[in-house]
């Protein structure tokens, strides 16, 4: 008797659950170890430390976050059935190993073989996962500039994963340094903006969309955003590989497409019907107000700690909301949907510890802005207030998910003050 | 002589299936689908209940979870013996479908 709505055969919601809680772990695990040692924000150089704590973040927890959202939100949004749908139950552990080697490869000072061995795992397991979303894309009737925008998004992570393992291959194949060069300008901008900008705008407008009731999107928006993030990346291949010097213009085409995403969230706060909206929305919106300030810092000159702050603020900040959402959503449809209409089954907010939010937004909010500021100052008293802030954020974030998915969740009974039955339906 | 007796299934009341729909809470918006106005037509005709009802968006991850939900629920109603939900698009659901109490719930007038 039930539709055959989106007619989805998704994968089990253990498995995106699995890569939440795993991705949360890395993410608390690379603030403890910045808490050790908080000089490496002050110095923001790629030393070994700096780029173990940053691939910590960028691939054990916003990659492996990205891929697992990806077996749950792509079907959803093409309203369709996700290609291979059992690909996760590989890439996913795949892409967590492939992250912990790779992490622990920066660790120990550049380990060859760890390195290698994490890259190749990391690298296949982003592909795979971008071959796929691209599969479940073509096999849509419908399909949107959100949609479109996070295979893209999904793509350029791959990219960004092979452009990494060129970057720490090079060292130790001279022939292929001198044919490619050091890209890692690219590698950033894949990365920062190909990835983690489209990905936040592509899947964001749709949730923000929901979880606010605004009723009016703009796919044209959208769509130049992810036009201009192209065209940006292209501008910075030419740089990179034939020696064109348009990196001024890919930097003008991302500072555009920063501008439109926060053009994007403002116009949808505008039209919204839900006034009060709940902290993990809250702490993506706040997300923003870094896009600016990333767009200040560098202006001034201060580009790492510009790349600090979008990373950490915007990045980590935005992902960290929709986080909490995706996982209590998750945890509901495998633990109560079958309960839904008996009123036992708790909401979705009812399943989060309230008190926890502040200290997420607080701690990860001004964490990323003392990080920010340690690098563009150089300054060890900022780095060391940083890595306390993100430290409680990122563990205030990680208790949280677990009380998500393991918590026992109470409902509450007669909850909702506008559940009563109207007056012209009963 | 004692007559035969023959019963018909008890047909299902009409307040009794709306109040089971005004049970099934949307989990992410706290109200129910009647109250959000997710609801378009009931049809009952004996035991078999039809639901016509949308979402407040397409491609809503909960979709499958509160359809099911309202088969679940109605069918726990005495005198139902089969409910077939359709969720459908046309007319999209709009604000104006809510009731007043659940557009104070959700902070708007």
């Amino acid at each position: 008797m039930i539709p055959p709505a989106a007619g989805r055969a998704d994968p089990p919601a253990a498995l995106p659950l699995g890569a939440l809680l795993v991705g949360t772990l890395a993410l608390a695990a690379g603030a403890a170890a910045l808490a050790t040692r908080p000089a490496v924000l002050a110095s923001a150089a790629p030393t070994p430390a700096f780029l173990a704590l940053t691939h910590a973040v960028t691939l054990g927890y916003v990659a492996l976050l990205f891929a697992g959202t990806l077996q749950q939100l792509l079907s959803v949004l093409l309203v369709t059935r996700l290609a291979w749908p059992r690909l996760g139950t590989v890439t996913l552990p795949a892409l967590a190993a492939g992250s912990a080697a790779v992490v622990g490869g920066f660790a120990r000072g550049f380990e060859p073989g760890l390195l290698a061995a994490g890259g190749t795992l990391v690298t296949l397991a982003l592909g795979a996962t971008a071959l796929q979303a691209v599969r479940t894309l073509a096999g849509a009737s419908r399909r949107d500039a959100a949609a479109r925008g996070l295979v893209a998004a999904a793509a350029y992570l791959a990219l960004t994963a092979a452009l990494g393992f060129l970057l720490a291959t090079a060292p130790h194949l001279p022939p292929l340094a001198r044919l490619l060069g050091y890209p890692v300008g690219l590698h950033l901008a894949v990365g920062l903006y190909g990835a983690f900008l489209l990905g936040i705008a592509a899947a964001g407008q749709r949730l923000l969309a929901m979880f606010a009731l605004a009723k009016r999107t703009h796919a044209v928006r959208l769509r130049t955003l992810t036009g201009l993030v192209h065209a940006a990346i292209v501008a910075e291949l030419l740089t990179a590989f034939a020696h064109v010097p348009l990196h001024g213009v890919a930097t003008g085409l991302l500072a555009a497409a920063g501008a439109l995403q926060l053009w994007e969230v403002t116009a949808l706060l505008r039209v919204r019907l839900r006034r009060r909206l709940e902290p993990p929305v809250q702490r993506y919106l706040l997300a923003h107000a870094f896009l600016p300030l990333a767009g200040v810092l560098a202006l001034t000159g201060h580009r790492p700690g510009a790349g600090i702050d979008l990373l950490l603020g915007f990045v980590v900040l935005a992902v960290s909301g929709m986080q909490v959402k995706i996982a209590s959503f998750l945890t509901w449809q495998g633990r109560y949907a079958a309960r839904g209409g008996a009123a036992r089954a708790p909401l979705l907010r009812d399943m989060l510890l309230p008190g926890l939010e502040p200290l997420t937004t607080v701690g990860l909010g001004a964490g990323a802005a003392a990080a920010a500021l340690a690098a563009s100052l150089r300054s060890e008293p900022w780095a060391n207030a940083a890595a306390v802030l993100l430290a409680i954020g990122a563990w205030a974030q990680l208790i949280q998910t677990l009380a998500i998915v393991f918590g026992r969740h109470a409902s509450r009974a007669g909850r909702a003050a506008g559940s009563a039955v109207p007056k012209e339906h009963a | 002589m004692t007559p035969t007796l023959h019963t018909l299934a008890p047909v299902p009341d009409p307040d009794a299936v709306l109040g089971g729909l005004a049970e099934v809470l949307d989990p992410e918006l706290a109200l129910d689908v009647l109250s959000l106005g997710l609801v378009y037509t009931v049809r009952i005709v004996g035991g078999a209940v039809a639901v016509e009802m949308t979402l407040t968006t397409p491609g809503c991850p909960l979709h499958d979870s509160i359809a099911a939900a309202v088969e679940r629920r109605l069918a726990r109603v005495e005198g139902v013996d089969t409910v077939d939900v359709t969720v459908v698009w046309d007319p999209p659901w709009t604000p104006a479908s809510m009731t007043d109490a659940a557009r104070r719930t959700l902070g708007f007038d």
